[in-house]
């Protein structure tokens, strides 16, 4: 069975089809990755899998289960994650607070309890820190541990907000353009760690305008176009889809 | 000085600690009546910032009408005391029990808003419940207000400002120290992530709405409390409690001194409440000083005066 | 149509279209700068006031009227550049505490110079009431309506047929974009204030000699301009119009038919009922957030 199924998907915003009639399926334990020009509907397909968009029709699946009417957090809560395309880092909290907003929901956050800080709170506090400053240094981040994220550099908070993602151990991780805005250094950093993600049995979907990247690391692709499948495929059929071609040449 | 700046910044029990230090040692320095009535005029405002400034400050979520709950809290210590002959801390208790249920039915649609549209409906919400109480004078005496009698608790009598001084300390200490265990806990990261980015906070894994509802009906909650203290307190009540000015009061004390910063809200209400009383000497330039103040701090020190001067003590940006 | 029906419809429009100003006010520079300005009502009290005082001074009353809106506008100019536009990067909250404060110091202002009791305004044309249907109607509520009509139909010539009109629209749909195109949108802000203060002046001298005023009169007209606004969706001119006359009569109906005691929480009452089961006003479209 694949980890994530979605069937006949359609959002429409307006007049406007963002995604049209779309289906595909993510087997579990791969780099899956979305590619397409701007405007294809990449971002907009991530948000309704997450569940910050409903669908307009179609259904999703997450593990075999409909996430129809699902909000965020009880997805999260099934094993779901993701980053941003545009960094959602809380810029009022500190780098280590930011990823340990991630393993919310293995902590007891009873309000009453939070309150009288019992020693329920404080044990799972002092644990979920060092598992944020573990993620932290797997990231690549771990000298800004005492930092505040305002004070961190973009390239750095890209990489925090993938720690974020992992501490909440998804099954599936969803990273919104990850290489965007970052030098060839960086990229490089990134590639290796989404590599060293996917070995630790993560199921990476990839939203990315980096080809050199997509290509590199994904077993699989999926083409988009005016939210449409163009192509499906292991990267070697992609490169060779004569629709692929024509698609980014006369977008380029 | 590097001491009290070394206390300062030890995150949870150094700020609290100097807190208790103040409190104690602030009777020696007060002189008379009218200065224990201010201190503790403070201490009462302080406790309703230090919650506001959980749903505010910490939540990103605004409040134009706490004053409401403040005044709801007031009226209800009032009227079960003197009309149905309760005992205070009965009606203290049935007042915010009722408050936390009005709360809390409110709270999902109102902060299903953002924004202006919650500043409108919150406004709303408070003038609503401020016309309510001067236009039922049956039941509270409409806009002349309505007397309230001693606060006994079991046989003893809360009397005189002393006395009272140290119920509003005691009541200032406990908020304090609850608000810092709750910022610093799942649930204030969970607040915190919410006012940052209520999408990230979604998607790891944190029912905003739940928190947001929490929190409105938390900081209710407290105003109510306070209202009942500042009732029995004061031994009168007003609609002006529970009103416009009053709300708008609150916000401009955990905005003065610092969103996000309990201790910079504490300070907040030290000036708010001080500022008129240096003013009113002033007689017609009060309203033209007060006015000017508001503008100019927060034209000069957007983040409070708090967060400001700690900024430049550690000689970083403000 | 009964007698009785008809004269709190007059009343209702009448001050309506007071909330519709006002709530236009909140409008255009909400629109301009995402500003929610809670000195709105002072420049309807300010406008009031002046003219009053000028009038006092033996100026004629077009003359004073004339030279209230333009002291008025100045009041709003300068709370644009010296008090919101050095906090342009602030956070909402501590914008609307800024507005607050200056509401209060030009509340102080007035009060130091004209004191604190109650002025009348003599009606622009006699009071001798209209009888329309049964009912009546004061001719100042016509100078209200008539006035407030050519006021409509004026903004919106000047925002779709004028060159400075059409730079306003724009730095208010994407201020960047307008930047770009050459508009100086730190000019256009300041143009939406006096803009803003004009209408409010205006306003509130239109409604003095029914309403009387004082320094603190423009505190309810403000917050239930904001309401209007609200109503509308914010940053809809028309909304703010229609807003403003739904609560103007909305009052006027729940004051004569259920309670006069409970008029002024009419509109809040409304506006929150709207809210909760439309949320972004009565004609307002809400963008979806991009993430």
């Amino acid at each position: 069975m694949s980890l994530l199924r979605v069937e006949n998907l359609v959002k429409s915003f307006g007049g406007v089809h963002a995604i049209q009639d779309l289906s595909f399926e993510i087997p579990e334990g791969v780099v899956y990755s979305v590619i397409g020009p701007n405007g294809a509907g990449k971002t907009t397909l991530f948000n309704l899998i997450s569940g910050v968009y409903t669908p307009s029709s179609g259904e999703i699946l997450l593990a075999g289960e409909n996430t129809r009417g699902l909000a965020p957090h009880q997805l999260a809560r099934r094993g779901m994650s993701r980053t941003f395309q545009n960094l959602q880092i809380c810029m009022n909290m500190s780098a280590v607070e930011n990823v340990m907003v991630g393993s919310h929901l293995r902590l007891d956050s009873s309000f009453f309890k939070a309150m009288l800080r019992l020693p329920s709170i404080t044990r799972g506090d002092r644990a979920c820190r060092e598992q944020a400053e573990e993620l932290m240094e797997f990231a690549g981040v771990g000298h800004y541990i005492g930092s505040e994220a305002d004070a961190m550099p973009y390239g750095a908070l890209k990489r925090l907000e993938i720690a974020r993602a992992l501490a909440s151990e998804p099954k599936i991780l969803f990273l919104d353009e990850p290489a965007a805005g970052l030098n060839g250094t960086e990229t490089a950093e990134i590639d290796q760690l989404i590599q060293k993600v996917a070995q630790s049995g993560v199921t990476v979907v990839l939203v990315e305008h980096d080809m050199k990247l997509v290509m590199n690391i994904s077993q699989h692709l999926l083409v988009l176009d005016y939210g449409k499948k163009l192509a499906e495929g292991s990267p070697d059929q992609i490169r060779c889809n004569p629709d692929v071609i024509a698609a980014y040449l006369g977008a380029a | 000085m590097s001491h009290i700046k070394h206390l300062l910044k030890t995150p949870r029990y150094g700020g609290l600690l100097a807190l208790v230090l103040i409190c104690l040692l602030l009777p020696l320095l007060l002189q008379n009546a009218y200065q224990f009535d201010v201190a503790i005029k403070v201490g009462i405002s302080a406790v309703v910032v230090v919650g506001l400034n959980l749903l505010i400050g910490y939540t990103g979520q605004i409040s134009l009408g706490h004053a409401g709950f403040f005044g709801l809290g007031a009226y209800s210590s009032a009227i079960l005391t003197v009309n149905y002959e309760w005992s205070a801390l009965a009606a203290l208790l049935a007042g915010s029990v009722g408050v936390g249920l009005i709360a809390f039915v409110l709270a999902r649609p109102i902060l299903k808003l953002k924004g202006h549209y919650l500043a409108m409906a919150t406004l709303g919400l408070g003038i609503i419940i401020s016309i309510v109480i001067a236009t039922e004078d049956w039941l509270t005496g409409g806009p002349d207000g309505m007397g309230v009698g001693p606060f006994m608790l079991f046989d003893y009598e809360i009397y005189g400002e002393k006395a009272w001084y140290w119920v509003v300390a005691a009541l200032l200490v406990l908020s304090v120290w609850l608000a810092l265990n709750i910022i610093d806990s799942p649930v204030g990261r969970a607040l915190r992530a919410v006012h940052g980015s209520e999408v990230a906070a979604q998607v790891a894994g944190i029912d905003t709405t739940h928190y947001k509802v929490l929190v409105f009906v938390f900081s209710a909650v407290i105003a109510s409390v306070m209202g009942s203290v500042f009732a029995h307190y004061s031994g009168f009540v007003t609609p002006t409690e529970a009103g416009f000015f009053h709300s708008i009061e609150l916000v401009t004390m955990v905005v003065l001194g610092g969103m996000a910063s309990t201790y910079g809200g504490i300070l907040g209400a030290l000036i708010l409440v001080l500022l008129p009383q240096l003013l009113s000497g002033l007689e017609d330039l009060e309203m033209i000083i007060f006015g000017l103040i508001l503008m100019l701090t927060m034209i000069f020190m957007p983040k409070g005066l708090l967060p400001t001067v700690t900024g430049r003590l550690k000689g970083g940006k403000a | 149509m009964s007698a009785e029906f008809l004269q709190y419809l007059f009343t209702g429009i009448t001050i309506g279209a007071i909330y519709a100003l006002v709530g236009l006010g909140f409008s255009i520079i909400y629109n301009a700068s995402h500003v929610i300005n809670f000195a709105q009502g002072e420049f309807l009290m300010i406008g009031g006031m002046c003219t009053v005082a000028l009038v006092g001074t033996g100026l004629p009353m077009p003359v004073a009227i004339l030279a209230a809106v333009a002291v008025t506008a100045v009041a709003g100019l300068a709370l644009q550049k010296f008090a919101v536009a050095p906090a342009r990067n602030a956070e909402v909250v501590t914008i609307i505490i800024i507005t607050i404060g200056a509401s209060i110091f030009l509340r102080g202002l007035v009060q130091l110079v004209w004191g604190k009791e109650f002025h009348a305004l003599p009606a622009f044309s006699g009071d001798e009431p209209i009888t329309i249907g049964g009912a009546t109607i004061l001719p100042q509520s016509l100078w209200v309506l008539g006035i407030t009509l050519v006021i409509v139909v004026a903004l919106s010539w000047f925002f779709n047929k004028t060159l400075l009109g059409k730079a306003i629209l724009a730095t208010s749909h994407n201020p960047d974009a307008a930047k770009l195109m050459g508009i100086n949108t730190g000019f256009i802000l300041l143009i939406s204030f006096g803009l803003s203060a004009m209408l409010g002046a205006i306003a509130g001298i239109l409604v003095a000699p029914i309403t009387l005023t004082s320094y603190d009169v423009g505190i309810m007209l403000g917050l239930k301009g904001f309401v209007a606004a609200v109503l509308g969706g914010l940053g809809s001119g028309a909304g703010a119009i229609a807003g403003g006359l739904i609560l103007g009569i909305a009052e006027a109906m729940a004051a004569g038919y259920i309670s006069s005691d409970y008029k002024d929480a009419v509109p809040f009452v409304i506006i929150l009922a709207i809210l909760f089961f439309m949320p972004s006003g009565l004609f307002g479209l809400r963008g979806t957030e991009r993430v």
